[in-house]
């Protein structure tokens, strides 16, 4: 048998270090080859990383949680092909953009273990028809607590996570205050967009407008359009609208369709849109990209939005899925908010968001009368080194046109 | 004489009333339904009657004996003391009466029709019920399983009720042996000979396989078997009995073993070679319920049979032959029939043999956790170094806990010693709750109590006992 160093991999373009998540095996583990063995956290996505070799686990070099620059050894493996040299060749990219990496199953991680959870928990589970070893367990050493039992069956049904320091801050849990202070690593996604964040704020100097506009057309379209969709399993909802508003005006504004290349001070005008879509999510939020938006219709964004939120919620979103976009959609009305100012998704150089959509006192008319209409408020954060007040201000002007006369956007359909 | 057949119907007939069938019975009731309990013997089963609780009166009885025997070393002279058999059985009788009672009376507030007969399926919804006066059909709703076991004979040894006994019989004795031989080293046999050893009898052990309590921790075995030796009690192990003579009330039995082939006289013989599950004589197959590979009913983890309106329990279902576990079951059972979604999700079943010490056992030892993929820590200490056990006199013995290393999560508790089979509890609690070896140790146990030393135990595996000694390598 002969030692085989493995080195962690580039898992896609312009990652220089990673998060070990979890290990999938431990010392002595027998391994075969593509068995997933390590899932790491990138700065968005897990990705589970798939055994080179065959063979046994001779040790391990990473601990669970520890940052890792790419190209270190990692995991040394006695490798049962006799003939491979102490040292084994350099790797193959393990994650390649066209075969995003199967996720491992939660029961295949829990295998043979039975939840940690007490028998009046386990009862629990069973009155709520809750398979328990699927509950992600919020207590120490993973302990399945009765409100998680709870959570779950109430819909918040997120598949069992790693163990070892959450990747998200921890939610407020029910009203118990803390008896102490608690420090929470920054981990995972949580540190991925704690970085992002500052990068952006820190480059991008941030200005940011706001607006309301009156929707009664929007509303009643979506309302008419939602059953025949409804017919086909498509939530529709307000935003394959606003990706459709925000393109047409993105063509008329190529400004706001770009990115700053600061080496080379260059403005690079993208001829493609690739929207961005601000997914909430328990653990942290995630922004899946829908490619080519403004070559796909009403239902097919609409399609594409339940599927990728759905996959960002169970954390199954490959890589690719959350890269690469051109401009990018708030909808921070989702949580009831009226308005924000959004902070820049960079390198792109403005953000839209829509704020809830609500019955507001209008004047209206020549002899000002005050009517009661549907409103929705919106914003657009820009990034001043390439965009002005006054373009941001007619982008913002024109997305609100279609917005309020959404039969326009017809005129603009390929 | 049967004068006719008549077909009643049930909402829920139990069969068999023992541990399992008779707390069945009573949550069946308590959840509303119309129960019938069909028991061919006494209500109470075999534990009641004839096992569990007999045996531990009598074992109690032998202990005060021999402690007063050893007494003198605490400062008690006994002048002269004795046994009386008769008087054993009176008291052992009222212990067993006062819980049958007990159990009847709790049958009948509870509103359960009990019948003294036999039950055989007929098919997937009827039984006929078969007792001395008559024979009926029942037709039933649901149905709970529960005929237990019953003891395994042995070709060799057959019983006879006067020389060679079973632990029914021997439990009834109204003399004391002057040699009884026990064939069979498992717990019941090391538990009646010592009992009896401690009333008077010479004791022989005859053990086929290698070593007593096959299927216990070694390490804790040991504690017995010092104890077995200091009692004067001859075990031959690797040791099988191959004919056996009876002349005059006196056994004469052959046996082969290591050294090889020798005779070993006695006036009693008990065999205890083990348990066969009650499933024969119930037309089964009538009802659609199967058996698994080794004679067990099948059952799903609601205790549901094959036929989904049966549900079965207890000794005649995979598991250990417990009657706890059956006492469990039996209320799985009843709520799962009753629609509740209970489910036998139990994380262990603790053993417990009243030997003398008594071992008790709960959860993985080191060797099975190591086989379920944990790195085990274990932690052990000595009721030597226990305040309560040497002021008990009764200081053999030890306490174990194994836990995960990672994580310090117990994953099993181990005692022999004094009290092993009500200190287990704790252990039992401590593993359902999930707790960790921290738990354990910074859990305050009063002092002075046995207890103390699963605390110990805990504080030993942590590497910091404050009792016992740390040896560094």
């Amino acid at each position: 048998m002969a030692a085989y160093e493995w080195k962690l991999p580039d898992v896609g373009e312009g990652i220089h270090e990673a998060e070990i998540m979890q290990w999938l095996v431990a010392e002595g583990d027998e391994v075969a080859p593509d068995q997933p063995i390590l899932q790491i956290q990138t700065d968005k996505a897990v990705v589970d990383i798939p055994s080179p070799t065959a063979g046994r686990v001779a040790k391990i070099l990473a601990q669970e949680g520890e940052l890792v620059r790419v190209g270190t050894v990692v995991i040394v493996f006695d490798s049962a092909s006799g003939s491979s040299a102490a040292v084994a060749p350099e790797p193959e990219p393990a994650v390649s953009p066209s075969s995003p990496a199967l996720p491992v199953s939660a029961e295949k991680q829990v295998a043979g273990r039975r939840a940690l959870a007490t028998p009046a928990v386990r009862k629990l589970a069973r009155e709520l028809h809750v398979d328990i070893q699927q509950v992600h367990g919020s207590g120490e050493r993973g302990r399945v607590l009765a409100e998680d039992v709870r959570a779950y069956a109430a819909g918040d049904s997120r598949p069992k996570q790693v163990p070892g320091p959450s990747a998200a801050t921890p939610r407020p849990r029910s009203v118990q205050p803390l008896a102490e202070e608690i420090r929470v690593p920054l981990r995972g996604t949580r540190r991925a967009i704690a970085e992002h964040m500052v990068r952006s704020k820190y480059t991008a100097p941030h200005v940011t407008n706001m607006d309301e506009v009156e929707v009664e057309a929007l509303v009643a379209m979506r309302q008419q359009m939602k059953e025949t969709a409804g017919e086909q399993g498509i939530k529709l909802t307000y935003l394959p609208f606003i990706i459709k508003a925000v393109i047409a005006a993105l063509k008329q504004f190529p400004y706001l369709n770009s990115s700053l290349d600061d080496d080379t001070k260059e403005i690079v005008l993208k001829p493609y849109y690739h929207i961005g879509i601000a997914v909430d999510d328990p653990d942290g939020l995630v922004v899946p990209v829908i490619r080519n938006a403004d070559q796909k219709s009403l239902l097919e964004l609409a399609r594409e939005i339940q599927d990728l939120t759905d996959r960002a919620h169970a954390h199954r979103l490959t890589r690719e899925e959350l890269g690469g976009s051109t401009f990018t959609i708030t909808n921070f009305g989702s949580f009831g908010g009226l308005f924000a100012t959004p902070v820049i998704n960079y390198p792109e150089v403005a953000i839209f968001g829509t704020g809830r959509i609500q019955k507001r006192a209008l004047v209206v008319g020549e002899d000002d009368r005050i009517v009661a209409r549907q409103v929705m408020s919106v914003c657009l954060t820009f990034d001043h080194r390439v965009v002005d007040g006054g373009t941001a201000g007619r982008f913002t002007n024109l997305i609100m046109r279609y917005l309020h006369q959404p039969a326009n956007l017809f005129l603009e359909m390929s | 004489m049967v004068v006719g057949e008549f077909t009643e119907s049930a909402d829920l007939v139990v069969i068999g009333g023992g541990p399992g069938g008779y707390v069945a019975a009573i949550r069946a009731a308590q959840l509303g339904r119309q129960v019938t309990l069909v028991e061919r013997e006494s209500v109470g089963g075999v534990c009641l009657n004839v096992g569990c609780i007999p045996s531990k009166a009598v074992i109690s009885v032998a202990d005060e004996y021999h402690r007063l025997q050893e007494a003198g070393s605490r400062g008690i002279r006994v002048a002269s003391a004795s046994v009386d058999m008769s008087g054993v059985q009176q008291f052992k009788a009222q212990v067993v009466g006062k819980l049958t009672g007990g159990v009847k009376e709790l049958l009948r507030a509870n509103g359960v029709t009990v019948m003294e007969a036999e039950a055989r399926f007929v098919d997937p919804h009827h039984v006929r019920v078969v007792s001395e006066y008559e024979s009926k059909k029942i037709e039933f709703r649901h149905a709970i399983l529960a005929t237990g076991s019953r003891p395994r004979n042995l070709d060799s040894v057959p019983l006879d009720g006067h020389v060679v006994l079973g632990s029914t019989e021997l439990l009834a004795l109204d003399r004391v042996p002057r040699h009884l031989v026990v064939v069979g080293g498992g717990y019941i046999g090391l538990e009646l000979g010592t009992a009896f050893r401690k009333l008077g009898s010479e004791v022989t052990v005859v053990e086929a396989l290698g070593s007593l309590l096959s299927g216990t921790d070694a390490g804790l075995v040991r504690h017995v078997s010092r104890q077995l030796n200091h009692l004067g009690i001859t075990v031959h192990l690797n040791t099988r009995v191959e004919s056996l003579a009876i002349q005059n009330g006196e056994a004469t039995l052959t046996v082969s073993g290591e050294t090889g082939d020798f005779a070993v006289s006695a006036d009693s013989v008990l065999v205890t070679v083990g348990r066969v599950p009650n499933t024969d004589g119930l037309d089964l197959a009538e009802a659609g319920i199967e058996l698994d590979e080794r004679g067990l009913v099948r059952v799903d983890q609601r205790l549901r049979t094959t036929n989904p309106d049966v549900a079965a329990i207890g000794d005649i279902t995979p598991g250990p032959m417990l009657a706890h576990k059956a006492s469990y079951q039996g209320k799985v059972a009843a709520e799962s029939l009753a629609g509740q979604p209970s489910a036998q999700d139990a994380l262990v079943v603790p053993a417990v043999i009243f030997t003398d010490p008594e071992i008790a056992t709960v959860g993985m030892s080191e060797s099975q956790a190591r086989e379920a993929g944990y790195e085990p820590v274990t932690g052990r200490f000595s009721f030597q170094a226990n305040g309560r056990a040497l002021s008990l006199g009764h200081a053999r013995g030890e306490a174990l806990v194994v836990a995960d290393k990672t994580t310090g999560q117990l994953l099993g508790v181990h005692v022999a010693g004094p009290e092993a089979s009500s200190l287990i509890a704790e252990g039992g609690l401590a593993l359902e709750l999930g707790a960790t070896l921290e738990d354990l140790a910074l859990t305050i146990h009063a002092h002075p109590t046995l207890p103390e030393t699963l605390m110990e135990a805990a504080e030993a595996a942590l590497g910091r006992p404050i009792h016992s000694v740390v040896r560094t390598r």
